[in-house]
């Protein structure tokens, strides 16, 4: 990988900026997440989150599933508010 | 000192522990800041990043509108930036008693300097024209209140407390504190290792109880939960943090990413440390959102979460020395941390060199009349 190569595509953090963070101590993806947002975008991390972890586990020697710790919370797709507050939003 | 000796140990690494460390580091201290997990991994990193100075009682204005001046320096200071914005806080009321309570706050936070107004429903119509002003009574705004990302400030102090010889330890769970000397204290941690210094403080947040109990000293500080919510990013409006004040109101910003970013109040509270996300919670908060600013009903939600508000009884955190000489908290700031941190870092580092405030900190004083009598905004 180049040190320009797009790691997270929705938030534009590059292979270089992961190895940053690694270098700074962190140690998870949750960890790298929080240090440069990557996985903060549209996608949650589904795109990113196994690259971070495999860049990780290269860098520290520690197994995947040591460093791959980012929990999953709702909802489970990107959703319209609209949707979400279903029939509760016609009050005015 | 040996490798395991420090001027002072602090427990928590929060807003609290690393602005505090932050600034004991800035005054030659050798700090150890051990935190349980990573930084940021309680309250601070699942807050929304609100930063205000409107509050309703002297010391807490006092102590907001010094931590808005840091926020706003700390660019030049980091050499980085922490997303500070000023979008701003506009509060609304919609009965007349809450309009009323506003003005007379109003007073003394003007009479402190701040610069913050009265606005009337035409005036928020004209200024912020997406907003629903359906029962709106009026409602203050101070231009000054601003927003920044947790984690960059988080980052900001850590590397300063690095670089001027200070130690931060992540992954290092505090399990017993020995004070069987008087003048040193001997804090273990869970992989075995110990570390010794004449100063503890204790800003663990919603294990600052646990910390406590450590020492034999009882805190008046509970967790309880708060979820919140995060959308994608929208074309950047500048939309302040908005807070609705009725009974099943909610607050919320747009993030300078365009993301709207908030929380509400549950009207029953939820004891406890557990950060599980509720249905209730994802359907409830855009229906609330949405009668403020219709126009946001198409926007996506990319993700809920939770964390944890420590809470004392009259709403106001604990600052102080203890019964035990040298040992200090800084703990329970009932969903107020990341705001009032950075002063409340530099006014504790102070006090643990010191022994003195610069301004009246009783409000905060751990031995006090626990009991509320003055309304506490938000």
């Amino acid at each position: 990988m180049k040190p320009d190569t797009i790691i997270c595509r929705c938030e534009d953090i590059t292979y270089q900026d992961v190895l940053d963070a690694i270098q700074m101590g962190m140690r998870t993806v949750t960890e790298v997440k929080k240090a440069i947002r990557a996985g903060m975008g549209p996608c949650q991390g589904r795109t990113c989150g196994r690259l971070i972890a495999q860049i990780i586990s290269q860098e520290t020697g520690k197994p995947i599933s040591e460093v791959w710790d980012s929990s999953h919370r709702p909802p489970l797709m990107t959703t319209p508010m609209g949707v979400l507050a279903g029939g509760h939003c016609d009050e005015e | 000192m040996t490798r395991n000796e420090y001027d002072v140990i602090i427990i928590g690494g929060g807003i609290i522990g690393a602005a505090t460390g932050y600034y004991l580091t800035k005054r030659e201290q050798r700090v150890l800041l051990l935190e349980k997990q990573y930084l940021g991994s309680g309250s601070t990193g699942r807050c929304i990043g609100g930063i205000r100075a409107q509050f309703s009682t002297e010391t807490t204005i006092k102590v907001a509108m010094e931590s808005v001046e840091l926020f706003r320096g700390m660019e030049d200071e980091f050499g980085f930036s922490v997303d500070w914005f000023p979008s701003g806080y506009l509060f609304l009321a919609y009965t007349e008693e809450k309009r009323q309570a506003f003005l007379k706050i109003l007073g003394l936070q003007q009479s402190l300097g701040l610069d913050v107004r009265f606005v009337e429903p035409v005036d928020i119509r004209r200024r912020f024209n997406y907003i629903n002003i359906n029962g709106v009574l009026g409602g203050t705004y101070c231009p000054t209140d601003g927003q920044a990302d947790p984690f960059f400030v988080l980052k900001g102090y850590m590397l300063g407390m690095v670089k001027g010889g200070s130690n931060v330890k992540t992954h290092a769970e505090v399990v017993g504190i020995d004070h069987h000397r008087s003048d040193v204290f001997e804090v273990a941690i869970a992989d075995g290792d110990k570390f010794y210094a004449s100063k503890v403080l204790n800003a663990a947040g919603p294990c600052s109880k646990s910390i406590g109990e450590m020492v034999g000293i009882d805190l008046l500080a509970e967790p309880e939960r708060h979820e919140s919510l995060i959308t994608e990013g929208i074309e950047f409006k500048a939309i302040p943090m908005i807070v609705d004040y009725r009974p099943d109101g909610c607050y919320f910003v747009q993030r300078t990413t365009g993301q709207i970013i908030g929380c509400y109040t549950p009207e029953v509270q939820i004891p406890g440390t557990d950060t599980g996300s509720t249905f209730e919670f994802l359907t409830e908060m855009p229906r609330r959102i949405i009668r403020l600013i219709p126009a946001l009903e198409s926007v996506a939600i990319l993700r809920q979460w939770a964390g944890s508000y420590t809470i004392t009884p009259d709403g106001n955190p604990i600052v102080d020395k203890t019964d035990i000489q040298g040992y200090y908290v800084s703990t329970a700031m009932c969903g107020h941390g990341f705001m009032l941190g950075p002063a409340l870092g530099k006014l504790m580092a102070n006090f643990m060199i010191d022994d003195s405030w610069p301004y009246d900190m009783s409000e905060f004083a751990y031995k006090r009349n626990y009991q509320r009598d003055t309304e506490v905004l938000g």
